[in-house]
């Protein structure tokens, strides 16, 4: 791959919220992946949802080599993000809002969309969100909508970096 | 491993020829969660179509509900299926309607 560097540039109070999304990701993939959670069902789909037959014979991968190559993607993008050690409360508000780049090599990129993908959809799960009405009332919305918003303009500075 | 003693049954030599003829498919399914932009911008990336082709795909997507994205052997779809769950796609595989 020889496809540009993506740039990425976000405020460091937004990367540490991100950092925190990331890490409860992370957590949720490291926990117990079989107790029938909505949100790992959803991030492993069966290939063959109305033939049993079929379903049980595909054994190209497995449930948990898909939810290991989420956590693997989740560590690469956790490792290109602050360590944020001293927490948000050792910044000042005017370091909090410096906005800075956050450079991408294109196998970073791949896992950055997958991941900020695969958080939306267990957000989504959460929320119970089904359909594409989006009801405004729960708070936990805006962090749903703003990812979302993160996650395009990522998809923008991605197709603006193709060499095609 | 021995020399097998018995000559193929006629009937086993016409399933081998017909198994690779039946063309399976990748679905691809609407949710409500992912971005336009990203579901176009995996089926170029991935498959390698075209920005166009791939825009009409991620529109059937979402206005017809689901769109065949790919057909060919079983196994290549079972792969491609794969794929599209890695990068967060509700993708299924069928056999291809005669």
């Amino acid at each position: 791959m020889t496809a540009a560097m993506v740039v990425m540039p976000i405020t460091v109070i937004e990367e540490f919220h991100l950092a925190q999304l990331v890490d409860d990701f992370v957590e949720l993939l490291d926990g117990s992946r079989d107790d029938g959670d909505p949100a790992i069902e959803r991030l492993t789909p069966s290939p063959y949802p109305e033939d049993p037959d079929a379903a049980a014979g595909f054994t190209h991968s497995t449930r948990d080599d898909l939810l290991d190559r989420r956590l693997a993607d989740a560590r690469r993008v956790r490792s290109t993000m602050d360590e944020f050690g001293a927490g948000i409360d050792a910044l000042t508000e005017e370091e909090a809002l410096v906005t800075h780049d956050v450079l991408l090599s294109a196998d970073h990129l791949d896992a950055w969309l997958r991941t900020l993908t695969a958080i939306r959809l267990v957000i989504a799960t959460r929320l119970g969100i089904t359909s594409d009405e989006v009801a405004t009332t729960d708070g936990r919305h805006d962090v749903y909508d703003w990812l979302g918003y993160r996650l395009e303009l990522l998809i923008q500075a991605a197709d603006d970096a193709d060499p095609a | 491993m021995t020399t097998p003693a018995a000559v193929p049954e006629l009937d086993e030599v016409t399933d081998l020829r017909a198994a690779p003829m039946e063309p399976w498919q990748v679905v691809v399914w609407n949710d409500p969660v992912n971005l336009m932009s990203y579901v176009t911008r995996v089926f170029r990336t991935y498959f390698g179509y075209s920005a166009d082709r791939a825009t009409a795909l991620m529109l059937a997507v979402h206005h017809e509900g689901h769109a065949v994205v790919a057909t060919g052997p079983r196994e290549t779809m079972e792969v491609h299926a794969q794929a599209m769950h890695d990068y967060g796609l509700w993708a299924t595989v069928r056999k291809a309607p005669q």
